[in-house]
């Protein structure tokens, strides 16, 4: 229930038994079915939602009720809408789970009490807020400074396992592109070859 | 809140909990029913769908995934059954709110089987220790889900527990059934509350109430 959320926590940080037998108290094992909602908008997102086996993906509705996805989770990934998690706010994203998930939760109260009580919870938080900010850095420069081909390879390479797994439409909304657009730029670069 | 809440309900077939299930399925809820006899609980299931084809409702035949799936589990078993139940959703309920809607009524109804310094509620949560236990629902009876407005009075229906957030999502979920919710304080309160159900059954034979009766606070 909990072997990968605790194998990508040592990989951060060691934990003897007895500091993971401490965290195990603070979580949240939850099934979630595909097409479900973790949350959506309008409401508070109350937990931090770690995959364990799985896939789920966040989004936003536009003006004309489409879709466009601003990220996604896979097994070891960590998702949730941290403004909303953070300032206990309304959502803006929406999180559904693409198939059928085993995910780790922490709500907002077990995340601030294992933060004051567990010096290793917060360097693991640390951690994986730098992770996520640097995705991001990288994420946001590609997006905003690479020609197409450029950006969908380095894509690619930053997220392999992804784009095998999810449905090219998706990628594309991923991409802030249309399906037809990452269709002529995938063709675009098979032809170089 | 548009968000859909998955409750599992443990012991969908019995007077309370099918009674639960069925004024539950008209909320934004989606039910995972579990019971002893399977067949049981999908005649149960199709009878929620046949009243109202958009609820979410679903035979499950295990109680650890219902409860692993479930935000919320309700254990509507009698008292002497929680121990078993309680030992195979442990691990799944961790951090969960579990409600304790039993009564640990002794074989006359004259009282309750627990000590005095103890309650159901009290005795559940030892064996959930990471679970968020909340008593619920203990002081109403089956036939007040049909009729949770009784003489033109609205029913009113006590909640105990000692988690803020936890106590606020069972209050809005016993407003979903119909019923009026008040918190009336910590865990420990379920010893009232346990034993204010003990004398509501008592003036019930007495007085043949039929089984359609509760408790109304009346204040200015």
């Amino acid at each position: 229930m909990y072997d990968l959320f605790f194998q990508k926590f040592n990989e951060k940080i060691a934990l003897t038994a007895e500091e993971e037998a401490l965290v195990k108290q603070y979580l949240t094992p939850k099934k979630l079915r595909r097409k479900q909602y973790l949350v959506q908008e309008g409401d508070v997102c109350k937990n931090i939602c770690f995959v364990e086996k799985g896939a789920l993906r966040a989004y936003v509705l536009d003006e004309t009720g489409d879709e466009h996805i601003t990220a996604f989770a896979l097994e070891g990934w960590t998702l949730g809408d941290l403004s909303s998690f953070i300032k206990a706010e309304p959502a803006t994203w929406n999180i559904d789970a693409l198939e059928d998930c085993e995910l780790v939760l922490i709500s907002k109260q077990a995340y601030d009490e294992l933060l004051q009580i567990m010096p290793k919870y917060e360097t693991y938080i640390r951690l994986l807020m730098t992770d996520a900010y640097m995705a991001l850095q990288r994420r946001t420069t590609y997006m905003i400074s690479l020609p197409l081909e450029e950006r969908y390879l380095a894509f690619t390479q930053m997220y392999p396992t992804l784009f095998q797994r999810v449905p090219q439409h998706m990628i594309a909304s991923f991409m802030g592109l249309s399906a037809e657009t990452l269709s002529r730029v995938r063709n675009r670069i098979s032809n170089r070859k | 809140m548009s968000t859909k809440q998955t409750i599992a309900i443990i012991g969908a077939t019995g007077n309370m909990g099918s009674g639960i299930a069925k004024s539950l399925s008209k909320s934004n809820n989606r039910l995972l029913l579990f019971a002893q006899h399977l067949d049981k609980v999908q005649t149960l299931v199709e009878e929620i769908k046949k009243g109202n084809p958009a609820a979410e409702a679903e035979a499950i035949a295990c109680p650890t995934n219902a409860s692993w799936e479930a935000d919320i589990i309700i254990l509507a078993v009698p008292y002497a059954a929680e121990k078993e139940l309680a030992d195979k959703i442990k691990d799944v309920a961790n951090q969960k709110i579990v409600i304790s809607i039993s009564n640990p009524l002794n074989e006359t109804y004259s009282g309750l089987t627990t000590s005095p310094d103890t309650s159901a509620a009290e005795e559940l949560q030892k064996l959930l220790p990471n679970s968020k236990v909340i008593k619920a629902f203990n002081t109403v009876f089956a036939a007040d889900f049909a009729t949770p407005v009784i003489g033109g009075q609205q029913a009113d229906a006590f909640i105990a527990g000692s988690d803020a957030a936890a106590l606020q999502t069972v209050s809005e979920v016993v407003q979903q059934a119909g019923f009026n919710p008040i918190v009336a304080g910590e865990l420990t309160v379920s010893r009232t509350l346990e034993n204010m159900t003990v004398l509501l059954i008592q003036l019930t034979m007495k007085y043949n109430y039929n089984w359609v009766a509760g408790w109304k606070v009346l204040h200015n």
